[in-house]
């Protein structure tokens, strides 16, 4: 049972700043961030027709406070603000046992947060093998240690309240512990084990072999689990490594060997970067974690390279049809690698388009105008190691998506074909800018975006990156603006992904005379929904 | 499944594991002159300040022909002011007047409809096919004005003016029991804030009211009606709930929220927003003497409401008898399980917050005795929520292939019987204790972290409870517990929801032994 909340719109991902270390997965998942609109200034209108508002109140004007108050906020003053990041190279420490260590402390609580982020992931699975890394992942911490039954560890975590996690993802492996900062030497000790003892208890393999199954026969209840897959395969292609999933034949073929070879050649000292923040003295830590990754029991290898040979589906539109009465939609464009000297650009016409909730064209047009959907808008995040895409999506009533479909084709045109106002640019770029130090908002995230950074290369390709990043977003131009929109918005590329109830969907609504065949060519192919065992389309 | 509300630990502990120091949340808290609550709590962490308020109105406080009217309220609270919004802002209210005068002519075609559809005469007064003739005339009238109001129209400009001052987390959201708007705005921008929030308390107007209601249609669809459990979790409450306003849903029925009014509207925002009914909270880098300064200048000059919000009056009667929903979902096989318990601040609720902490996680009772042992069970949950005027406890499963529902179901009566006829060990009750002293400090972690256990707490009823609950947490006895179970889980105070697997085209579920078979080639 879920309970009832109702938010105002959903945010889907948390990034801050459009960008940050979890660009491969913030592919399948839309960005919301901030923006900016089209309008002149409205008229100033003071109380006298503030008396003929019908749904408000009328403000009593005594006070001398009141009278001051302006009746527009550009006539308020703010004190000046400054704000200078934190800088890298003073919390960055090369041990000696091989990892880099970012040490942020912070007395504020009792807590110690440590999370060592490893050079490994499910590129690195053998073909057949598809879930390797998730069981590998999840069982270092949930299956018990050389010297711990995974229920007496468990016990013992619960007891002391506290926090261990671990898990392989597409470009990453993580082991993070959370405890009270008085537990420190336990927490190392468990640590320890985990890292280079961990049981793989056998009734756990099962346990979470188990669980695993019942999440794969679910791959065909919701819409949304349908188009984040489908998605994925027509962004990367059927063949590309994140495209390969779990099923039910790999997952039984993986044994408790295949875990331990698998561990044994990725958690190696040198393949680990370290975030370390909270209670503790800082010199103290640095021993601390040197101890603790030194004399390892075995040898690791160096990882290869990230595979990158993703390929874009042909242009048209494909449907799976599915028995919900609002469709899902997502339309894609190839999209942009975050080292790519136009990203900056990128990323402001992405907001100014659909990136920036409310005030972005899309959100515009779609919601507020015609009232055709709870959650539009686009995203276009900077891939770490290939490009990803540009991705507007929506989800509206079968018998409206046609025409919401037409609505957002129509404003990504528009962006290529005119700059944006200077107003538009203006806002994007203090809403980057001003909200900029929520990026290290806490002492977790500088010491959490540091690790990434080194982790993804971009400390040492860019160490002044955070530094400059206001500096850069800032040099954005409307020319660039309509450049990049230009080079990422090909009308003759779209590859139009639609989620729903077919046969309604291509009927369209009576007042709008949209159809689906005359969209973008009107090639209209459909893909079956895949067997949830196989991942192999269904009925062929 | 389900996530818990912790709070922050106030006392000493003295328990033989951890120790803990005191921890109070030094929470200023005034009131404006005009009755309305402020609550403030500064913090250095970040060069950022968290602001919000809570207005005390929920679904509960709807009656029926006007549910989903609290959350449709809280999207209008963003479409502006007489400054915000628009460049013409009289003619912007002629148009506004001439729309309402539309819409009154659509109602009654929309009576007439429904009377069509009670006559058998069409089968559904929303689809288009089935609107009236002059209902569809009058449509095209409404078009035009929309159009002419588009010339008028500035849009989202209340969000636009946040986020060109780098505000972010702009969100709001609707439960049964409140209303919260909140966002966070650089340290400089206090002012800021003030400005925007008061304005739109003071005078919002309620632009593209018709559309908005679309779009918490579209909602209604995404969240509930093409999801796999929405519409049966919907339906599964509202046969818990037999006389308690908590019956209906929070975003309101589909016959209803299309028949809103504006006006309506307008009466709701005069009743329950009015400032004695809200709750402002700041946390974050600011002086909270200017604070209180600006807040009684922009806050302090809307009126006080002429009358207080009404109370809730209507108790939930006794269950007398088992209620039991047997659904076909795309879903796993699951069982769904909710007992009537106590509203927030009961005495019993820390009891039964610490029972749910006995049952869940990884080395609760639940998992230990459905998904370890005997192997049942792939996933359990257990949670209990206490909201403003009555509570309930959900405890659920999902069945383990080969597996049924009910078998899940009578593994958790035998878990629930432990607890009533034998006290939880020692050692079992301080590591849920520990849990919930550690998570006092968890929680302590962000700006927007205190400031949404503030707005739950104020909204509940009892901000105090942040320094408050962990005491009577910590007070509550393996007595205490054993005691509750047997007096809230009954069979006659229980609903139960089984799910089995509707069988749909899509679904071609090998059995198990077969995968093997293929895999072990």
């Amino acid at each position: 049972m879920k309970r009832s909340i109702l938010s105002f719109f959903t945010v889907v991902s948390a990034i801050l700043i459009g960008f940050n270390c979890n660009e491969t997965h913030a592919q399948r998942q839309q960005v919301k961030t901030n923006t900016a609109s089209t309008s002149a200034k409205p008229k100033a209108v003071g109380e006298a027709a503030a008396k003929g508002v019908t749904s408000g109140r009328k403000a009593e004007r005594k006070t001398s406070a009141t009278d001051k108050i302006p009746d527009r906020p550009e006539k308020l003053t703010f004190p000046p603000f400054q704000y200078d990041p934190p800088n890298p190279s003073a919390y960055r420490v090369q041990l000696k046992s091989g990892p880099v260590a970012y040490i942020v402390t912070n007395r504020e609580l009792p807590l110690i947060n440590i999370s060592i982020l490893v050079r490994t992931g499910e590129y690195l699975q053998p073909d057949g093998k598809e879930g390797l890394a998730s069981l590998t992942g999840y069982l270092l911490a949930r299956g018990g240690t050389k010297s711990q039954t995974a229920e007496e560890l468990e016990e013992r975590l619960a007891f002391l309240a506290a926090q261990l996690s671990s898990g392989i993802g597409e470009t990453q492996g993580s082991v993070s512990l959370n405890l009270l900062s008085k537990d420190l030497d336990e927490g190392f000790a468990i640590l320890r084990e985990v890292l280079t003892a961990p049981r793989f208890q056998d009734d756990k393999i099962a346990l979470f072999k188990s669980q695993t199954m019942q999440s794969i026969r679910q791959r065909n209840d919701e819409s949304s689990s349908i188009e984040g897959r489908e998605r994925g395969f027509l962004a990367f292609g059927e063949t590309f490594w994140a495209n390969r999933y779990t099923t039910a034949a790999s997952l039984e073929s993986i044994t408790k060997a295949d875990m331990q070879q698998f561990h044994q050649r990725w958690f190696y000292p040198s393949n680990f970067i370290i975030a370390a923040s909270g209670d503790f003295d800082s010199e103290k830590m640095r021993v601390k974690l040197e101890e603790l990754f030194t004399n390892w029991p075995f040898e690791g290898e160096t990882s290869s390279d990230i595979p990158t040979n993703t390929a874009f589906a042909k242009p048209g539109i494909y449907i799976v049809n599915k028995d919900v009465n609002q469709g899902r939609v997502a339309i894609m464009l190839p999209g942009i690698h975050r080292d790519d000297p136009d990203y900056f650009p990128a990323v402001i016409m992405n907001d100014i388009l659909g990136g920036g909730g409310f005030t972005s064209h899309i959100m515009n047009r779609v919601r507020s105008d015609e009232g055709l959907a709870y959650s539009a808008g686009s995203s276009l995040p900077g891939g770490v190691y290939y490009p990803l895409t540009f991705t507007a999506s929506f989800q509206s009533k079968s018998s409206t998506v046609p025409y919401a479909i037409s609505i957002v084709l129509d404003e990504v045109d528009k962006m290529t074909k005119q700059p944006p106002t200077k107003e538009e640019l203006h806002v994007s770029k203090r809403s980057f800018i001003d909200r900029f130090p929520r990026a290290f908002a806490t002492k977790a995230q500088v010491a959490g975006t540091f690790a990434q950074d080194e982790f993804t290369g971009r400390y040492a390709k860019d160490p002044l990156f955070w530094d400059k990043y206001r500096d850069r977003l800032d040099a954005v131009t409307r020319e660039d603006v309509q450049r990049v929109a230009k080079r990422f918005l090909q009308s003759d590329k779209y590859a139009i992904l639609i989620v729903g109830e077919k046969d309604e969907i291509l009927k369209g609504h009576p007042n709008h005379t949209v159809k689906l065949e005359e969209l973008t060519g009107g090639k209209i192919t459909e893909l079956p929904l895949r067997d949830p065992f196989t991942m192999k389309p269904l009925g062929r | 499944m389900k996530k818990h509300f912790y709070t922050l630990l106030i006392l000493c502990l003295s328990i033989s594991a951890i120790p803990l120091h005191a921890q109070q949340v030094p929470v200023v808290e005034t009131n404006l002159s005009n009755g309305m609550r402020v609550l403030m709590l500064p913090r250095k962490d970040e060069p950022m300040i968290s602001g919000g308020w809570v207005a005390h109105v929920g679904s509960a406080n709807e009656r029926p022909g006007i549910t989903g009217i609290a959350h449709l309220f809280e999207h209008m609270m963003f479409k502006g002011t007489p400054t915000i919004g628009t460049t013409d802002y009289e003619r912007d209210l002629k148009i506004i007047a001439e729309q309402e005068r539309v819409r009154e002519l659509m109602r009654d075609e929309e009576k007439e409809m429904r009377a069509m559809y009670r006559r058998g005469e069409i089968d559904d007064v929303q689809k288009p096919e089935n609107f009236t003739p002059r209902y569809r005339e009058l449509e095209k009238q409404f078009a035009e004005l929309i159009k002419e109001q588009r010339e008028v129209l500035v849009k989202n400009e209340f969000d636009k003016i946040y986020t060109a001052n780098g505000g972010s987390g702009m969100n709001a959201f609707t439960s049964s029991d409140m209303t919260a708007y909140f966002i966070t705005v650089p340290a400089n921008k206090l002012e800021l804030w003030m400005w925007m929030e008061a304005e739109r308390l003071l005078r919002p107007v309620f632009r593209e009211f018709y559309a908005e209601r679309d779009v918490v249609f579209e909602e209604r669809r995404m969240r509930t009606e093409s999801t796999p459990l929405g519409k049966f979790a919907e339906s599964f409450e509202s046969i818990f709930w037999e006389s308690h306003p908590y019956q209906w849903p929070v975003i309101g029925w589909p016959s209803d929220i299309p028949a809103i009014t504006k006006a309506q509207a307008d009466e709701f925002y005069a009743t329950f927003y009015a400032p004695q009914n809200i709750t402002l909270i700041l946390v974050g880098d600011f002086d909270p003497q200017q604070a209180i300064q600006y807040a009684e200048a922009y806050f302090g000059r809307i009126p006080r409401g002429k009358k207080d919000a009404p109370d809730v009056v209507t108790l939930e009667v006794k269950q007398i008898a088992e209620k039991r929903m047997y659904a076909e979902a795309e879903a796993n096989p699951q069982v769904d399980i909710m007992w009537h318990t106590v509203p927030f601040g009961h005495k019993d609720s820390y009891t039964l917050r610490v029972l749910a902490q006995i049952l869940s996680t990884r080395t609760g009772r639940l998992y230990k005795g459905l998904v370890l042992g005997p192997q049942i069970a792939t996933s359990t949950w257990s949670h209990p929520d206490h909201r403003k005027w009555a509570g309930l406890f959900n405890i659920g499963g999902e069945a383990k292939e080969s597996f049924t529902p009910q078998e899940v179901e009578e593994a958790i009566y035998e878990e629930m019987e432990k607890l009533k006829s034998e006290e939880v060990p020692p050692e079992e009750l301080q590591k849920v204790k520990n849990n919930f002293a550690a998570s006092e400090y968890r929680k302590l972690s962000s700006n927007m972290s205190i400031l949404m256990q503030l707005v739950f707490y104020d909204g509940l009823g009892n901000w105090r409870e942040i320094n408050e609950a962990g005491a009577k947490i910590q007070a509550v006895t393996a007595a205490d517990v054993k005691r509750v179970a047997k007096e809230y889980f009954t069979k006659e105070n229980r609903a139960v929801a089984v799910y089995t697997r509707k069988k749909g085209a899509s679904e071609k579920e090998p059995a198990p032994t077969k995968t093997s078979e293929t895999t072990s080639n």
